[in-house]
């Protein structure tokens, strides 16, 4: 009996082992655990054994039941979670996704630092009046920046705005002092295009006003500012500017990053990149929009966001970013 | 600007003690940028005063000349092909392994004669362009001295960046930025020589007839000029700084612009009689002594000799008022004109010159005269005969007095963000020629007036004095203090960069940028006119857009040649006559085949954007819109009765071959102006919902809206919504499949409820006149 017992075991674990398919497995159940099974047509003859056989048989009966079933189940689950995968990890994912406009990035970039720093932001028109763009900034009606080559002027007596400027009489003239605003905005300037020039640009506006605002306190905001775009310990610069709506003015210049301060052909072999013009606003800007510049002083500055870009990127052309061509333009993705 | 370092030596005390080097880096940081710095004489080694002491034709070859040469050491062999060669000659030689042009020259055979050495030209010595012959230098040269000792070749050159020296008309000379220099190397700047002159003769006839134009005209007539050859010094000096040498007379004029930025003008007195200044007239023509014939107009300033035009004020002189080579008298013109009718006039005439280029910057009046005295000194150190046949003629109306600023401490103190000391304050302005008294509140303070034309009126012009000279790498960095005041709600930036941004990341859009003005080939290509404000002053890409996807249209067309399909998209401008609009623009081009599926997703895009951002569901109503788009297919997007936008086709013709281009345009002001859609809590049945599926058939001239019109009529409180779930379009008929929930509060549906529910919503669908699969 003992030896009978065994065979089947043996038996049905070589073709539980053997097995491939789940109807394998579900073949070997039957026909060694089913009601027909050998095994079952010898458990009914415990009844027929004497009590100290039906004492041993009764338990070994159930003990190879139960592990045949633990056999079988194991290797049920063994074969269902192999069943039809077929898979190639190593295929490319799929990346497209569209594209943000370099200017678009760089402007969110510095209107997060500045945001940071308490600034609201502002935009303004891009077709101007006279008034905003040039007479309430202090420019003379003789200032050469208002001849035909330098700034276009409309049919119906405006003008495309020459600078972001606008933004601050617009400003001034809405929210009064005290104030902290950026506004980035598209530029226009008369121009011949050539790499490095274009009729079409982006400037970002800022301006501070509140009671004993200071050089110091610009210099703080400026170098703040482009050490957190940069992310990197650019050096700053300050030198004499000259421009109608600031006094003092500055301009202001950062560490060449293409050369590291070395000289090369991007910052002329100085080491120094022109890029944000700044000043104390001008007492008679002040006046103009009715604030008092003996209660008030603030700073403003104009930072070439196209520039900015373009340093960046490392983009040589600035005629790339009003191609709209994708080829280049779809390379410079979200962030 | 170029500038020579030796020449602002000389105008400041203990200069050897600068390093004239370095001291640009400084000078860029206080006072305006300098663009380059040439090292003079670096390419020259040994060259040295030489005599030609024989001289002999060479025996075959024509023009050369086999010569004996004295360096000073000993006679050499020299082979010259120069025209100029004479025994007796003083000039300069290269000998053996010198240098020049940064050349070494060696002992080589030519011709058959060995040459020990090299005599050279003023151009191969690098200090002019006469290269006609060797340097002929004056007989009073001694033999064997260094060439670098006899002449100032050794100079250190400076480019100053015109631009930022535009409101500086004092630094428009090389005494002007000899003052800075010696401010911030706080050396003592030395005073002017000049020859003072006694005014015991006749006055000139001079008079101006515009005094706005013409602030002041200094007249002074010289005779017996015997030498009018320039010395050496001077003719360096103006070819260092960009000058031609013409002649004494003529290089002096040039010499003291170059030195203190005052332009005069030489004219041989016989034929000067009256001078007068005044507006040209229209059309009249004039020849220039550039030997150009220019019309004038009649804002041109004009000088004018007995009544003809003799030369255009403050630009340049008339061709009959040249000096000739026989000229021994001058009259001597030092004025000062109108700034922004000089820089009209020149810009008018496309004449930009020295001069005018440093009238347009409002010159000081007070120093014509000084011009005048300093022109004559020099004229006198190489012309000791000569005499002064008039008096200094002054004409000067309105004189200029220098202007007091009074400058608060609390203001200069605000400025700074620091206290500076009265004595620094005091040191500083005065380095800078201004006279300062403090009071106990404030400084009084004189400025001069080389400064006060245009540049210093105000407190704030003298503390951009004061902080630049102190040094703005010192000033320490001081925080905004905080600021509590809410200033405004406007967000608009950030919502139009969150619609951006979505259109890039969930439908994988490009932006792109284009120009605010359209194209003129390309309308002109599509036969699209257009009428809208313009730029003056140009005849093509001069009319403003009024119509922002026909910018991106242009960009679309150029990318379709290497795309198959892609959207791109612009927030930009656009022009409506006066007025500036705001617009989103997205263009989304695919094969023409694929128009149905693109269209649709053009609508799945508008409404996902108003679903994201707005939580408002709009609605689509057909509209209409210009020639150049699809008639049939143009949709408004209908948010509370209002149009926000359009969803339309361009027509064919004017879409990239074989392709559709949908575009879907938004206002964006009205797209910012709509509030969010806040959904308020409603509670959900506890009750099982049940779907009903039903297919509504529709001839395929029909359009689906016909079922939505009657499904939305119908009311049935068990309906919770519809959806349309399939669509299967056969020959001549589409069926419909829309489910249909239902739901109740208070109960689970059950069998009696559905049919009822069945049988009033199919007689009402046939009702309605549509067939519905039962």
């Amino acid at each position: 009996m003992k030896e009978k017992l065994k065979k089947i075991v043996a038996d049905a674990i070589k073709e539980v082992n053997s097995a491939l398919k789940e109807a394998d497995v579900l073949n070997v159940k039957s026909k060694f655990l089913g009601k027909k099974s050998e095994l079952s047509l010898l458990m009914k003859d415990i009844k027929n054994m004497s009590v100290e056989d039906k004492k041993i048989y009764g338990p070994l009966f159930n003990k190879i039941k139960t592990d045949l079933e633990l056999k079988i189940n194991e290797k049920l689950e063994e074969i269902q979670s192999k069943i039809d995968i077929h898979l190639d990890e190593t295929l490319p994912t799929d990346e497209e996704i569209g594209s943000l406009h370099p200017i678009s990035i760089v402007a969110k970039d510095v209107t997060d630092i500045l945001k940071r720093m308490g600034f609201t932001i502002v935009n303004g028109p891009e077709m101007e009046k006279e008034y905003y763009n040039f007479e309430a900034l202090n420019i003379p009606k003789t200032h050469p920046a208002r001849d035909m080559q330098d700034t276009y002027w409309l049919s119906n007596n405006d003008l495309l705005r020459t600078h972001t400027s606008p933004n601050q009489v617009r400003a001034m003239q809405k929210f009064n002092a005290p104030l902290r605003i950026c506004a980035p905005g598209r530029c226009f300037r008369n121009e011949d295009m050539d790499h490095s020039h274009e009729t079409t640009f982006f400037q970002l506006e800022g301006m501070v006003i509140d009671k004993n605002v200071s050089i110091s306190n610009l210099i703080y905001v400026m170098e703040g500012m482009l050490k957190e775009i940069f992310k990197s310990d650019v050096k700053v610069r300050l030198r004499p500017g000259f421009f109608p709506f600031v006094e003092p003015g500055f301009e202001l210049d950062c560490s060449c990053l293409i050369c590291g301060g070395k000289g090369c052909s991007t910052c002329k072999n100085s080491g120094w990149i022109e890029l944000c013009p700044c000043g104390m606003i001008h007492p008679n800007v002040l006046k103009e929009s009715n604030i008092d510049p003996e209660i008030y002083s603030g700073f403003a500055f104009g930072l070439g966001l196209t520039r900015l870009a373009m340093m960046k990127y490392k983009i040589s052309d600035i005629r790339i970013l009003n191609s709209g061509d994708l080829r280049k333009l779809s390379e410079f993705n979200i962030e | 600007m170029l500038i020579s370092c030796n020449k602002l030596k000389t105008h400041i005390k203990n200069s050897e003690d600068i390093d004239w080097l370095s001291i640009w880096d400084k000078f860029t940081i206080r006072t305006a940028e300098v663009e380059g710095i040439y090292q003079k004489g670096k390419d020259l080694k040994d060259v040295v005063v030489a005599e030609i002491v024989e001289c002999e034709n060479h025996p075959k070859k024509e023009k050369y000349h086999i010569l004996k040469v004295n360096n000073g050491k000993k006679i050499v062999d020299i082979l010259c092909g120069a025209p100029n060669v004479r025994v007796g000659l003083k000039t300069a030689l290269v000998n053996v392994s010198g240098m020049v042009s940064g050349i070494t020259i060696e002992e080589k055979k030519i011709a058959g004669v060995v040459s020990q050495g090299m005599l050279c030209s003023e151009l191969e010595l690098g200090i002019g362009n006469d290269h006609s012959g060797i340097i002929e230098l004056p007989d009073n040269a001694v033999v064997g001295t260094n060439i670098k000792d006899y002449l100032p070749i050794e100079d250190i050159i400076v480019e100053i960046d015109n631009k930022s020296l535009t409101n500086r008309p004092d630094l428009w000379g090389h005494y002007g930025i000899a003052r800075e220099i010696a401010a911030i190397t706080k050396h003592e700047l030395l005073p002017l020589e000049i020859e003072e002159v006694k005014n015991d003769k006749k006055d000139l006839d001079i008079k101006i007839t515009d005094n706005n134009l013409c602030s002041r005209y200094c007249g002074l007539t010289i005779d017996n000029i015997s030498n009018n050859k320039t010395p050496f010094e001077i003719k360096i000096f103006l070819y260092y700084t960009g000058m031609r040498s013409i002649s004494l007379i003529v290089d002096l004029t040039n010499y003291l612009m170059l030195e203190l930025g005052q332009p005069m003008h030489a004219f041989d007195s016989r034929i000067v009689k009256k001078i007068e200044v005044s507006k040209g007239k229209d059309n009249t023509l004039f020849t220039t002594l550039d030997n150009e014939t220019r019309k004038i107009n009649n804002e041109n300033l004009m000088i004018k000799n007995n009544n003809e035009y003799f030369a255009i004020a403050g630009v340049m002189g008339g061709l009959d008022s040249e000096i000739k080579e026989d000229t021994t008298s001058i009259f001597l013109e030092s004025a000062t004109f109108d700034a922004t009718s000089i820089r009209k006039t020149a810009t008018s005439l496309g004449l930009r010159t020295e001069a005018s280029a440093r009238y347009e910057k409002s010159l000081d009046p007070n120093m014509t005269d000084i011009a005048i005295k300093r022109y004559l000194k020099l004229l006198k150190d190489y012309n000791e005969d000569l005499e002064v046949s008039s008096n200094l003629t002054d004409i000067y109306p309105n004189p200029l007095n220098p202007i007091t600023v009074k400058l608060y401490k609390t203001t200069l103190y605000k400025y700074l963000g620091f206290n500076i000391d009265s004595s620094k304050v005091i040191e500083i302005l005065e380095s800078l020629s201004f006279k300062v008294e403090e009071q106990k509140d404030y400084f009084n303070v004189l400025v001069p007036t080389f400064r006060a034309t245009k540049d210093i009126s105000l407190e704030a012009d003298l503390i951009e004095e004061i902080a630049r000279l102190y040094g703005y790498e010192k000033f320490k960095v001081e925080p905004l203090k905080l600021d509590l005041t809410f200033k405004s709600l406007d967000n608009s930036y950030d919502e139009i960069y969150k619609l951006k941004r979505h259109l890039a990341t969930k439908f994988n859009l490009h932006e792109v940028h284009s120009y605010l003005w359209y194209k003129t080939n390309f309308l002109n290509k599509y036969n699209i006119i257009k009428e809208n404000t313009y730029l003056l002053g140009k005849k093509k890409d001069n009319i403003l857009r009024d119509d922002l996807n026909l910018s991106l249209l242009e960009i679309a067309n150029e990318n379709a040649s290497n795309y198959d399909k892609f959207g791109i998209f612009e927030v930009g401008t656009i022009i409506n006559q006066n007025e500036n609009i705001e617009k989103l623009s997205v263009l989304l081009v695919d094969n023409i085949n694929n128009i149905e599926k693109i269209y649709m997703h053009a609508k799945n895009i508008v409404s996902n954007i108003f679903k994201t951002f707005k939580n408002i569901k709009v609605q689509f109503k057909n509209s209409k819109s210009q020639e150049y788009y699809n008639k049939e297919y143009c949709l408004g997007i209908i948010v509370n009765k209002q149009e926000l936008g359009q969803i339309k086709i361009f027509q064919n013709k004017i879409s990239p071959k074989k392709k559709v281009v949908v575009v879907i345009e938004l206002d964006i002001n009205m797209y910012l102006n709509l509030d969010k859609m806040i959904t308020t809590y409603s509670e959900i049945s506890k009750f099982q919902n049940v779907n009903l599926d039903y297919t509504i058939i529709l001839d395929n001239e029909e359009k689906y809206c016909t079922i939505e019109n009657v499904l939305s009529s119908f009311r049935n409180k068990l309906i919770k919504n519809y959806q349309l779930i399939d669509i299967y379009t056969q020959e001549k008929e589409t069926r419909y499949t829309i489910r249909v929930t239902l739901s109740s509060f208070d109960r689970t549906l059950n069998q009696e409820d559905l049919q009822n529910f069945k049988t009033e919503f199919i007689s009402y669908i046939k009702e309605k006149g549509l067939s519905i699969v039962e």
